[in-house]
């Protein structure tokens, strides 16, 4: 599975020999990896955060205050300090969790689906269905992500919806590459010619016998993606594409206080912080599973 | 073997010709007038639509497609409409700044990402190989053009140690090997670098571990093979793939450039995009993205074939 | 030593000196270079008509070429009025007045040594105007033709007199002057004979030879052109025979590089880079000043509105919601934002300005006589009226677009307008500026918010409320016209005395005023930081700025 291009570090190794306590000790792994544990923990948090940010928030995340622009961290009223409008630094962090993950995950989850449905089908069919659907993926595959993503932004516009399309386009080639690409090898394994040779149909093949063994390796390179997602919809904020202000999402909050650096290099600095700790802890959740999963007999 | 080489180069034909398709259809799909760098918002319906037709944007677009693609296959890739110097020469003469700075980042990513990716391989699942991890890992999870903004503020504005932008004292067009030029490549260079390197430390980590973990290596050690020979073989076995995966780095940051080529004002293709976006230069656009969407797609088929040369086993169906 | 000596320690820090030392040529000593680091992303065209807007003008026109007439940028507490240039004198024919004679300046040589005359003149005209003359450009038609949108043709009276015709007596013409440029028609000629034969094609030829002219220029402006690196640097050097011998530069060299990103230009600036930027990042400026660095602002002929809709249906077309928007929005408030770059406006042009015309409404911040209004057309805290306003995340003359339209709105807010931003691409943003509220690019728009160079008639006032400038012909996007106002048009236009013409502008912008087909947000201040090492800087209220009558230290 030496696929070069895809960051196959990332893709944990097939198991079919699936006895009945496998996901017990995966599971068992995970626990006793306590560096993947606390980012687990993290990202509870923020999903926390995420679904009650807008209660828990202390101040409105729109309010403006020209006379309190750019405030410093530990200034009355705002823990954290104000943006370039007067906006509690605090809230809209707080209540950005929410728009910030979605723009990361989303379109990963997106692509997880529709690369999944391309590359099993591409790697089970075989044959010319599989040379058409991967050359096309081919094709968006030699654009280098960062260009895609870009030039798929400038061609649809600013705004949420689109940038979720033009990041989902980015990710869903890379995704139906491990899917076709471990689905091959599910393929010729004997236990799916002899479901072949009882006259079951592909449908069922597929389902009972592929999916189960593909979709986890294929969910954790998924994971490995969020983090990308999410710096990605940040740069192209930094280009005037993807979120529109005002609303709060940590990649477009970097990229409007970065004239502030100067001003207030701290709180400037806030926004990257967050995409800082989710990244890492995505990562390193990714790193946990695929650790948990790569059992050695 | 010949045989698989020569299907891999077809089949790289009519993703060339795809992609050339898919740049056209993105650079025209996008909202707004292809001569709006030459001409202001007050120009009058006569003289947009005289100037279209000098242009040629009045044709239907098959055929602005059709002359495209056969006028780059002899290699003119048009003219530029806002400045109107030739685009070829334009994208070679980034494509040489870019692939410096990229070079040198791919260069400085690989050596800390094999550092860091063997450490931490060799010492698995242990603390070092924790902490390896998370070192590797702090370059991709930062944006890294704002990461770059943060060290010319630290390093420039604050300390004075190196120059903010630019590529060199006289433009990059005088480029010299030398202290006075280089300093103005060294803050972009690790910049970049950061996620190569992150990329190329799990990478190599996977593979250490993979290796080691083998059942043979047990039986050489118990030969008395020296841990310099363990090394030795580690490297001889995992050199071909983290190779492989510095060489796609390359291509990706060759391709992923335009941000921090814009903090830095570094005339490479990134700033050359930056700009053609901004004035929506149609030419420029499609001819920069097509160079370097061939660059990637050629670097794919070197990087497989080479892969399958050494390791036939790796064949695709 | 001009080039950039960083403060540097330890020995790392001492090799580096030691090179640089080395390396650098001791005979340069004494040259004084002037750096300059531009927003654009690319170095304007050369050739004699400068593109990305007055910045191209700033820097890529005036200093390397001349005009028949010219901005006078010489004081600071003046407006900024037209002088003559190249030409000495011009006047209107008496009897036709769509011919004009301008005589030209005797003496006046191009960088190339050749005659600057009549015919260079014509022959400038025609790269623009006649599709049949073999230095045709069509490249330059689009920012030429357009601010001269009258000029027909250029005729030689005699080596020192030109003849220009217009399609209608059109009295801003001289103004309008100052934006054609004039490149050495010789030096253009042999650059086209070093075109290869192998190009056959006359047009490709004239093309090649203008890429080929703009790579090695000749104007006849105080500066000319020593080195052309696309993208990255333009350097200049002292024109020492200038004809104006109040222009000849004291300073020898000018660089200048193109640095679209704003926090790039402060960080050029503070480690010594650069030694002057343009549009420094309105809050890295209390560290630029700190650090002893000068801020130069100064009132500009720019006007950062929201211009409004009146179409059918439109919630503007109650002249009693109008006054009430103009009258809600908190100026001084915005300025404070803008750490105080900017000027409140009164109108397009300032009280004391030749075209001022003491308009009947005074725009201020008065949020009772706004809600008064309000509530006079109808509306109220619980029935809002909603508008819907296209903005720009970026662009030229945009100034900080997001922060402005999002504190207009909340001042708004208080006079009970709903506003909703629909903020888009800036390039796209101006191409529906030019497309017009009935387009459906408009996108169910009330207004859109485009700033503008107010320096002549027809850019500041004339194309926004003429009949005859509905889209696509020019800018009124809003649809916005009545008899009176085309009359007062007339007048100014057919006004060929100076002061008589300018009196009728005065009465037009008066009227504009009064009847608001715009709110007036802000006037951009041109803000610029340099070095203290730069002396004689004079920031004229204008958005050019001489480059000539600087000193260096």
């Amino acid at each position: 599975m030496q696929h070069a291009g895809v960051d196959l570090a990332k893709v944990p190794a097939l198991r079919f020999e699936r006895s009945a306590g496998y996901w017990e000790t995966v599971l068992r792994r995970f626990g006793r990896d306590r560096l993947a544990l606390f980012a687990a923990l993290v990202i509870l948090a923020l999903l926390g955060l995420a679904l009650f940010g807008g209660w828990l928030a202390p101040a409105d995340p729109y309010a403006t205050s020209m006379l309190k622009r750019l405030k410093p961290i530990g200034f009355a009223g705002h823990p954290l300090g104000t943006d370039e409008l007067g906006r509690d630094m605090l809230t809209r962090l707080m209540v950005g969790t929410r728009l910030s993950l979605f723009m990361g995950i989303t379109p990963v989850v997106l692509a997880f689906v529709a690369g999944s449905v391309l590359g099993v089908v591409a790697g089970y069919a075989g044959g010319p269905l599989n040379t058409v659907i991967m050359r096309t993926v081919d094709v968006f595959y030699a654009f280098p992500s960062v260009l895609l993503a870009i030039a798929l932004s400038g061609a649809l516009g600013a705004g949420i919806t689109n940038s979720l399309i033009s990041l989902t386009i980015v990710f869903i080639p890379p995704i139906a590459r491990v899917a076709e690409s471990v689905t091959t090898q599910v393929r010729n394994r004997d236990f799916v010619e002899a479901a072949r040779a009882s006259g079951a149909n592909a449908f069922t093949i597929v389902r009972v016998h592929v999916l189960g063994n593909v979709l986890s390796p294929i969910f954790v390179y998924a994971t490995s993606l969020i983090a990308v997602s999410m710096i990605l919809a940040s740069g192209l904020s930094f280009l005037g594409l993807g979120v529109r202000p005002p609303e709060p999402e940590w990649g477009l909050m970097l990229n409007t206080l970065r004239t502030a650096i100067y001003a207030q290099p701290w709180v400037a600095a806030l926004p990257g912080a967050m995409i800082f700790i989710t990244s890492i802890a995505f990562n390193l959740l990714s790193d946990g599973l695929r650790s948990a999963m790569d059992i050695k007999s | 073997m010949l045989t698989y080489l020569l299907r891999r180069v077809l089949y790289a034909l009519p993703i060339m010709l795809g992609v050339a398709l898919v740049c056209f259809a993105l650079v025209h799909i996008a909202p707004g007038d292809p001569l709006v760098s030459i001409l202001p918002p007050d120009a009058s319906a006569d003289l947009q639509a005289q100037l279209r037709e000098l242009y040629g944007f009045n044709k239907p677009l098959p055929v602005q497609f059709a002359g495209w693609v056969w006028r780059a296959l002899h290699g003119d890739l048009g003219t530029s409409i806002a400045s109107g110097r030739a685009v070829g020469t334009e994208v070679l003469r980034a494509v040489g700044n870019t692939l410096m700075l990229a070079a040198v980042a791919t260069l400085i990513g690989f050596f800390f990402g094999s550092l860091f990716g063997f450490v931490a391989g060799y010492f698995r699942n242990s603390w070092v190989d924790r902490t390896a991890s998370l070192l590797s890992v702090l370059g991709v999870s930062v944006p890294h053009y704002w990461l770059g903004m943060v060290l010319v503020i630290v390093f420039s504005s604050q300390l004075m140690w190196l120059p903010a932008s630019g590529a060199g004292p006289g433009g990059s067009g005088e480029w010299v090997w030398d202290l006075e030029h280089v300093q103005f490549l060294i803050l972009p260079a690790i910049t970049m670098s950061v996620i190569p390197m992150g990329i190329i430390a799990r990478t190599v980590r996977a593979l250490v571990a993979d290796i080691l973990g083998q059942e043979f290596i047990v039986g050489l050690r118990a030969k008395g093979l020296t841990h310099l020979g363990v090394f030795a073989h580690v490297v001889k076995n995992a050199a071909p793939t983290a190779l492989a995966v510095m060489g796609l780095q390359l291509g990706y940051l060759l391709g992923g450039s335009i941000l921090i080529e814009t903090v830095f004002s570094w005339p490479g293709t990134g700033f050359l995009l930056n700009s053609a976006i901004f004035q929506r230069d149609l030419p420029l656009l499609q001819g920069t993205i097509l160079v370097l969407a061939m660059f990637f797609v050629v670097l794919n088929l070197v990087v497989d074939v080479v892969q399958t040369l050494l390791d036939p086993r790796i064949a695709r169906a | 030593m001009n080039s950039v000596v960083p403060k540097m320690r330890g020995l790392c820090g001492a090799i580096a000196a030691a090179v640089l030392a080395l390396s650098s040529t001791g005979a340069l000593a004494q040259e004084k270079t002037l750096r300059i680091a531009m927003t654009a992303a690319d170095i304007p065209r050369t050739l004699g008509q400068p593109d990305q807007g007055f910045e191209g003008n700033r820097f890529t026109g005036i200093p390397m070429y001349d005009s028949l007439t010219q901005w006078d940028l010489s004081k600071a507490d003046a407006a900024s009025v037209l002088i003559p240039g190249l030409a000495t004198s011009w006047a209107v024919d008496a009897k036709d007045k769509t011919k004009w004679v301008f005589k030209l300046r005797p003496g006046v040589k191009f960088h190339d040594g050749s005659e600057l005359n009549a015919d260079a003149v014509v022959w400038n005209a025609r790269k623009v105007l006649d599709k049949d003359a073999p230095q045709f450009d069509a490249s330059q038609v689009g920012v030429t033709a357009s601010r001269m949108p009258t000029l027909r043709s250029a005729k030689k009276i005699d080596n020192l007199t030109v003849e220009l015709t217009t399609s209608e007596p059109d009295s801003f013409l001289p103004i309008n002057l100052t934006n054609l440029f004039m490149a050495s028609p010789t030096h253009w000629e042999a650059k086209l004979k070093a075109v290869p034969a192998s190009v056959t094609d006359p047009a490709e030829r004239a093309k090649q030879a203008w890429t080929a002219f703009a790579a090695d220029a000749s104007g006849s402006g105080p500066f000319k052109m020593t080195k052309f690196v696309p993208r990255e640097r333009l350097e200049l050097a002292a024109n020492k025979t200038y004809w104006d011998a109040k222009r000849v530069p004291k300073i020898d060299k000018v660089v200048m590089i193109p640095m679209p990103e704003a926090n790039s230009r402060t960080a050029a600036l503070l480690s010594g880079q650069v030694d002057w930027i343009e549009a420094p990042a309105p809050d890295a400026v209390p560290q630029i000043t700190q650090r002893g660095f000068k801020l130069y602002t100064n009132a500009q002929p720019h006007v950062w509105p929201w211009q409004l809709s009146f179409a059918p249906g439109s919630p503007w077309l109650d002249i009693k919601v109008r006054h009430a928007a103009n009258l809600c929005v908190d100026r001084e408030g915005l300025k404070t934002m803008l750490g105080g770059m900017m000027a409140v406006p009164k109108g397009t042009v300032p009280p004391g300005h030749p075209w001022w015309g003491n308009p009947k409404f005074d725009i201020k911040y008065d949020v009772k006589a706004a809600q008064a209004l309000m509530t006079q057309a109808g509306y109220s805290a619980a029935k809002p009226m909603k508008v819907k306003v296209q903005v720009s995340a970026s662009g030229s003359g945009q100034m900080q677009p997001l922060p402005m339209n999002e504190f207009v709105q909340q001042s708004l807010k208080q006079c009970y307008i709903d506003v909703q931003l629909d903020v888009i691409e800036w390039n796209t943003l101006f191409t529906n500026w030019r497309k017009g509220v009935k387009d459906p690019s408009a996108n169910g728009s009330d207004a859109i918010n485009v700033s503008f160079a107010a320096m002549d008639p027809f850019f500041a006032m004339v194309r926004f409320v003429s009949t005859k400038t509905f889209p696509p012909v020019s800018n009124n996007w809003g649809y916005y016209g009545t008899p009176e106002l085309d009359g007062l048009i007339a007048d100014a236009r057919t006004s060929f005395d100076d002061k008589s013409r300018d009196v009728a502008l005065a009465k037009l912008h008066a009227r504009i005023v009064e009847e608001s087909p715009f709110i007036w947000i802000a006037h951009d201040v041109g803000p610029r930081a340099m070095s203290a090492k730069v002396k004689n800087v004079v920031q004229p209220r204008s958005w050019f700025i001489d480059i000539a009558t600087m000193t260096m230290d």
